[in-house]
Formats: structure tokens, C-alpha cells, sequence
């Protein structure tokens, strides 16, 4: 449990996790309040990565559901085991065969049987799935619900019921309660809209890309081998490459890939040459690296001869998913 | 403080932001647990809990301050702090050459002493603040009301103020000082009433209420929609995509069709022993691909713009939309989809094509379209014609229509007008009829709803 803003942020900057203001303050709120985040913003942010720092920096375990389009609650929540259910009732036919031996007609049989079903419909047999498990684990524990926005409407209204009240209904067994409120952090890439019920259950953080200075501190804590110099005139590119109307923006994790492979490839300077080998760790459609080789070329990412002010990126936009 | 956490989410909803009561008590709670010490975490406590669409933060981040500016008006100085008695005396007399309200206004900046409330009520009133209903007007409204509290002529008064004081002798040091103090204290009056109009401004939007889109608005024709109804409708639109999009993907997941699921259905069985009594299909997606050919002339732009925005708010229920546009001539404007929002895409797109008169000519249009852009109909395809087919008696290009219907899955016209008034006038609509597998009127947004839906579910 956290004890203040401040606390939050050293915390997670001990995970190696760069928290903003907001983030701090968002995820204080959070656990103070008992209700789930949910994170948006672009691809590559740290999103994802807050989540894991969230959990590494309570030492809570992180129980993690990835979303994808056709998930259901059998693979998020639970499933009965019905191999293991079959095994035990073949190992169990003598011991069974014993407690029917003396039953007088068929319809005893059949209460005596009934009284033992306990025995197959317990948790026993129960193969808990993430959402399941983030409520019945003995300790505390982080749920992070990774891209939320891939799953259909549905399983989205089927989560509104596991984050509001923490209480599972598994009809053979009755309602299963959170032994622990677990933090729940729900991430998404804003391929489509949410549903209203679900984003008024959650406190809001919209995840930007950081600014220049912000960006940099990271780059110097995870690459902590790249000159300082040329690691502020790495991190100045990609915020002028992000201002280009390019396919895909080149997130965090990819300006960090770029620093890794200029550490590797010991760079000493950004010039063209090494930028245009290395541009392909940044971006990732051809067309986006035509872009940039043209803007290289007269001069306007490197920064030299160009008076001209970087354009504002479009705000996000939804883009179709196919 | 609770009051103006109240009056701010009034605000807010004023404003257009959808806020439901659980999520103000979130607020409170939140507010309550950070304390409102320190005002970048209670703006981010608010924030976190009450806005959850990126559009809506601008709206936010501009009433924020309107709300909490600052409780106590902005500190004025006063100059008689650090006068001599005999400096005091010089600045008392060279005050006294001024007379009536420029000397009320002087002695106001000497002494730092803020507009009271009803001050600043009754400038408000002066210019007519009450009526102002828009948070962009708030700056203009400011310096209305110190126009109207004479602050040019002041500004005059006080070089002549400064000339005088200099003539009776006043040290240099000591009158650079009080200049200072006096620019100081004007800034902050200047913030005062700027602050004072805009927190009006805000509470004006409050009061006004937002007018609910009744269950009539969803019947009015698009050709009787007033500018205000239009923007009501366009509000309501994305909630009904909403609606629309679950109901359609529920319709999927039930849909029994399809090819047996050797997998799913082991799987289903083993609770019975592997006897198939429960059995999987493999779900068919089978997500209509679509062609759209709007009509964007005068007579069409609010039908033309709903139907945009429907279909691709419903994007994931498609399986492809490319989306055509026509007057005189066909363009192409699935780019502006592709890369902004729906709403402003729509809007992009309207602007770019101005509305004309008597110039629609949906036989040219269909001419470049089998040009340029019969790649984009294949026998997956529904092409849907959004139009009145209203043709300025140009050649209707049959023929062309024909060929397009060959090529595609079907056509489905979408005509805003009621079925007595088609082949009336310069219609061609009766021609086209036994062209087209399906013909809707769509005059409103509750045909429109039942269009797409039948539409996307079939």
C-alpha cells in the first residue's frame, strides 16, 4: 500500500519506471479508492510495462489477461476440469460401487449419489482462469487486463460485473468473493470505443508520449551506455520524427531499441549515414521511412536548416482495424 | 469548496461532457482523499474521475480554471506602504488635478484595492455578461468591462499622473517604484475581471441546461433539423452506434450457421463422456463489405452526414468501407476516414466539397465512378446509393447502374424522400427502382437506425 504521491513515484522508479505526476497520482487514487485504471494512449507508452512496475513495486503478484478478439469467459475466467472430473469417477468406481452396494431400488441409488456430487463440483476441479485467480489468491494481487479493446462488447459487459463488485457467480458452486480487492489495471489502444459503462467504472489516465525531458531520463536510466549528448540528440529526432504525419509514431520501447542498437554500433555522432541505417529499429512501414528520408534530406530532422516549426501531431485518431 | 466541485461538474455537463452521478461521488471521494492543498492534484483527482474521453480534456483543462482560478481576487499592493510623509503629500496633491471617477479610479491602483462584488456585478451587467453563452467569449467580455470602467482614459490620466509628480520633484527612485506597484495592481485588476467573466460565463452555460434530444427529434425530417437540432442529433448519434454495434455483434455470436467446430465441441462434450450432445459451430463472420455513393448537394448534407458517421462508428461490423461522394462529379473520400476521427473526417469532407444549386449529376458521377473506382465493387460488395435521385434532368446512365449491379453482391438505395414523391419532377427514382435490390426511405434518423441495421444484419 502506498502512503503518498511521493512514496508511489519512488517506488516505481525503483521498477525502473519513470512516473509522471499524473500516473502517480492516478494510481495513489486508485488503490486508496478500490477501482480499476483505465489506461489509454498510443502503442508503446508504458502502458503495459505500468502495470508491471505497479506489481513489482508492491511485490504483489501480477496476473496478467491478454485480450483478443473472440475471448470468452472460459479461457478468462474459469473452466471445470472435465478430464480430471472423468479420471477421478473412473479411479473412484469400487469406493463408489461401496457406498451403492446396499441401496434397495434405483432412486435410492440416486440420492445416495447425489449427496457425494459435491465431491466433483468443488473447486477442486475448478481450473481457474486470470480473472479467477486475481480474486481468490491468498495474497494481494495486480490484474492487468491488456488491451481491453480487442474483445467484443459482450465480454466487455462481462467484466463489468468481476470489476464492480469482485464477486464471481459459478453456478455449480455458488457466488465466489474476493478474498483481496486486487488493483486492476485495464490498458487500451483506442482501436475502438469502450463502452460508457465500463470507462465510468474505471479512474481515466491518458498515457501521451512524454516530453523531451521526460523521454530522456528514460533512455538514460534503461541505456545508461549512451553518451549523454548523443542520447538527447537521439531522443530530439524521435520527437521531430513524431511531429511528421507518419503511419505509425515511433513509441518509448522503440527509441530505446534505437539507443540500444546505437550503443551497439558505436555511434559517436547522429549523422545521416548512421541515421538512415538505423531508421528501420524506429519505424516500421516502408512508406513512413520514405517519409523520413526525404525529411532527412532537406534537413528538417537533424535539426540543421530547419526554421521550420514542427507541424502538431493529429490527434488520435480511431483507426479502422482493417 | 463542495458547492464549487458541484457547479463545476453543472459545467461540464453544460459543456457536453457525459458525467453520471457515480462518477461525481468518485469525485468527491477522490477529492477527499488528496486534500485540495495542492491544485495540480486536485485537477488530476477531478480529471481521473470524471472525464474518460480524450476529446473531452481540452473542455476540462478550459473550465478548470474558470472554477478554481483562485478563491481570494489576485493580491494588490499598496503604495502607501513605503512612502515618506512627504512623498504621500506630493501624490495626495497631484491626485487632487484629477477629478470624478479618474480619480476614484487612481487612488483605486495607488492604494491596491480590489473590485468588490458588486463592482464587478454591476460592469457585468453593463455589457450585458448575462447573455454571453460561449467560453470563447469570455476575454472579449473582459475587456468590455474595463473598457467600461474607463481604463484607456486611466492609462492617459496616469502619465500625466507621472509627468506631474516628476515636476514637484519626486525622488526618480521612489517614482519608478510606485510606476511599478501601479502596473502591478492594474494586472491584477485585469485578472480579476477576466477571471470574474469567465467563472459568469461558465455559470450562464450551467444554468441554460442542455436540451434533451426527445424521442421526436429522432422522427424529425432532416430537411426540418434547425442548426441547434443538428448538433443535438449528432450527439446522439455515436450512442446510438453504440447500440448498434452490441446488438449486431450478439446477433454474430448466436448466429447457428457455419461449419462444424471438431475442437470447440470435444472439448463441450467431455462433461458427457464424449457423446456429442452439445454441439460447436465455427462462427462465420461474414462482415459486409461495403461501397457508399453519397449524395452531398444541399438537399442531402444532414442525411449524407449521419449516414457517414453510422457506418464508420460501426467500422469494426464491416468488414471494409470505401465511401464516395458526389455532386457534379464522383471523389473518393475514404482517405479523410482513414486518417481522422468520424466526426471531424465528416466535417473535413463537407467543407471541401461546397454545397451548389442545380447542379447534381448522378450519371456523370456514375460515368467517372465506373472509370476510376469500379475496383472497389466485387461480388462481395454492397454498394449503398444515399441519394434523392433528383438528376436535373441529366441522363440517369442506366446502363451504368446496371453494370455495377452485375458486378456487386447487391445495391441498396437510401432515398430521404417518401416513396409518393419518387419519379415526381426531376426524380429518376422510379428508373433506378427495378434496378436496386432494396429501396428505403430514410427521412429521418429512426429510418436510418432501421436501415443500417437491416443493412448489416443481413
Amino acid at each position: 500500500m502506498f502512503q503518498s504521491i511521493e512514496h508511489v513515484k519512488q517506488a516505481l522508479a525503483e521498477q525502473q519506471y519513470i512516473a509522471s505526476d499524473e500516473i502517480a497520482t492516478v494510481l495513489f487514487l486508485a488503490e486508496k479508492l478500490g477501482k480499476p485504471i483505465l489506461a489509454e494512449g498510443p502503442a508503446g507508452v508504458g502502458k503495459t510495462e505500468l502495470g508491471k512496475a505497479w506489481a513489482a513495486a508492491t511485490r504483489q503478484e501480477l496476473i496478467r489477461l491478454q485480450c483478443y478478439e473472440g475471448l470468452d469467459e472460459t479461457k478468462a475466467l474459469y473452466e471445470w476440469e472435465y478430464a480430471k472430473q472423468m479420471l477421478y469417477t473412473q479411479l473412484l468406481r469400487d469406493k463408489l460401487a461401496e457406498v451403492l452396494a446396499d441401496a434397495r431400488n434405483l432412486s435410492e441409488a440416486a440420492d445416495r449419489l447425489a449427496q457425494e456430487e459435491d465431491v466433483f463440483f468443488s473447486e477442486r476441479f475448478l481450473l481457474p482462469r486470470p480473472l479467477l485467480r486475481a480474486i481468490r489468491t491468498e495474497t494481494p494481487s495486480i490484474l492487468l487486463i491488456d488491451e481491453i479493446d480487442r474483445t467484443d462488447p459482450e465480454f466487455e459487459a462481462f467484466l463489468l460485473e468481476v470489476l464492480s463488485d469482485f464477486q464471481v457467480s459459478v453456478p455449480e458452486l455458488g457466488t465466489l468473493r474476493a478474498r483481496h480487492t486486487p488493483g486492476v489495471l485495464l490498458t487500451s489502444n483506442n482501436t475502438r470505443e469502450l463502452s460508457e459503462a465500463l470507462k465510468r467504472r474505471c479512474l481515466y489516465l491518458f498515457i501521451d508520449y512524454p516530453t523531451v525531458e521526460a523521454e530522456l531520463r528514460i533512455v538514460r536510466l534503461k541505456v545508461p551506455d549512451l553518451a549523454p549528448k548523443l542520447a538527447r540528440q537521439a531522443v530530439e529526432l524521435v520527437h521531430r520524427l513524431r511531429s511528421l504525419e507518419l503511419k505509425k509514431h515511433p513509441s518509448i520501447s522503440e527509441t530505446l531499441d534505437w539507443a540500444k542498437a546505437l550503443v551497439m554500433l558505436n555511434a559517436n555522432s547522429l549523422d545521416r549515414q548512421t541515421v538512415e541505417n538505423t531508421l528501420s529499429v524506429l519505424l516500421k512501414h516502408e512508406a513512413d521511412i520514405l517519409r523520413a528520408r526525404r525529411a532527412l534530406e532537406t534537413g528538417r530532422l537533424t535539426g540543421d536548416g530547419g526554421d521550420e516549426p514542427p507541424r502538431p501531431r493529429p490527434g488520435m485518431p480511431y483507426r479502422p482495424l482493417n | 469548496m463542495e458547492q464549487r466541485i458541484v457547479d463545476f461538474i453543472a459545467g461540464l455537463r453544460a459543456a457536453g461532457v457525459r458525467i453520471s452521478i457515480a462518477e461525481s461521488a468518485d469525485a468527491f471521494r477522490a477529492v477527499e482523499t488528496l486534500g485540495v492543498q495542492d491544485r495540480d492534484r486536485f485537477r488530476i483527482a477531478l480529471r481521473s474521475t470524471l472525464i474518460k474521453e480524450p476529446q473531452d480534456v481540452p473542455t476540462f483543462e478550459q473550465l478548470f480554471p474558470l472554477y478554481f482560478g483562485a478563491d481570494a481576487p489576485p493580491a494588490m499592493l499598496n503604495s502607501a506602504d513605503d512612502l515618506s510623509p512627504e512623498e504621500m503629500r506630493m501624490l495626495a496633491e497631484a491626485i487632487r488635478q484629477f477629478t470624478g471617477r479618474l480619480r476614484e479610479m487612481l487612488q483605486r491602483l495607488l492604494q491596491g484595492k480590489p473590485l468588490s462584488q458588486e463592482e464587478l456585478d454591476q460592469l457585468g451587467q453593463l455589457v450585458g455578461l448575462r447573455q454571453a453563452d460561449h467560453p470563447a467569449l469570455s476575454r472579449w467580455m473582459a475587456q468590455r468591462m474595463l473598457r467600461a470602467l474607463g481604463m484607456p482614459e486611466v492609462q492617459e490620466a496616469l502619465q500625466e499622473l507621472w509627468q506631474l509628480l516628476n515636476q514637484m520633484g519626486m525622488n526618480r527612485q521612489t517614482l519608478e517604484r510606485l510606476q511599478g506597484l501601479v502596473q502591478a495592481n492594474m494586472d491584477a485588476l485585469q485578472e480579476q475581471v477576466e477571471r470574474f467573466a469567465g467563472a459568469s460565463i461558465a455559470r450562464n452555460l450551467a444554468d441554460e441546461g442542455r436540451p434533451q434530444a426527445g424521442p421526436d427529434l429522432m422522427h424529425r425530417p432532416f430537411r426540418y433539423l434547425s442548426d441547434a437540432e443538428a448538433e443535438e442529433l449528432r450527439k446522439q448519434i455515436r450512442r446510438l452506434a453504440a447500440l448498434l454495434r452490441s446488438r449486431l455483434a450478439l446477433r454474430h455470436k448466436r448466429g447457428k450457421t457455419g461449419k462444424l467446430d471438431a475442437k470447440a465441441t470435444l472439448r463441450a462434450n467431455q462433461r458427457f463422456g464424449g457423446v456429442p450432445l452439445d454441439i460447436r459451430f465455427k462462427q462465420r463472420h461474414l462482415k459486409p463489405k461495403l461501397a457508399l455513393i453519397c449524395d452531398v448537394s444541399t438537399s442531402m448534407r444532414h442525411c449524407a452526414e449521419f449516414m457517414l458517421t453510422l457506418i464508420y462508428e460501426l467500422q469494426d461490423q464491416v468488414g471494409r468501407a470505401r465511401s464516395f461522394a458526389f455532386i457534379a462529379d464522383m471523389e473518393e473520400i475514404s482517405q479523410a476516414f482513414a486518417e481522422l476521427p468520424t466526426q471531424r473526417a465528416v466535417e473535413e469532407v463537407l467543407t471541401r466539397l461546397p454545397p451548389g444549386y442545380y447542379n447534381t449529376d448522378l450519371g456523370n458521377s456514375l460515368a467517372t465512378f465506373s472509370r476510376r473506382y469500379m475496383d472497389a465493387v466485387d461480388h462481395r460488395t454492397t454498394v449503398i446509393v444515399l441519394g434523392d435521385a433528383r438528376n436535373n434532368y441529366n441522363n440517369p446512365r442506366l446502363d451504368l447502374l446496371q453494370e455495377i449491379k452485375r458486378r456487386s453482391r447487391r445495391i441498396i438505395w437510401l432515398n430521404p424522400e417518401p416513396p409518393a414523391m419518387w419519379g415526381s419532377g426531376d426524380s429518376d427514382m422510379l428508373s433506378y427502382l427495378p434496378l436496386v435490390d432494396a429501396a428505403f426511405e430514410v427521412g429521418n434518423l429512426a429510418q436510418l437506425t432501421v436501415a443500417v441495421d437491416r443493412l448489416l444484419s443481413s
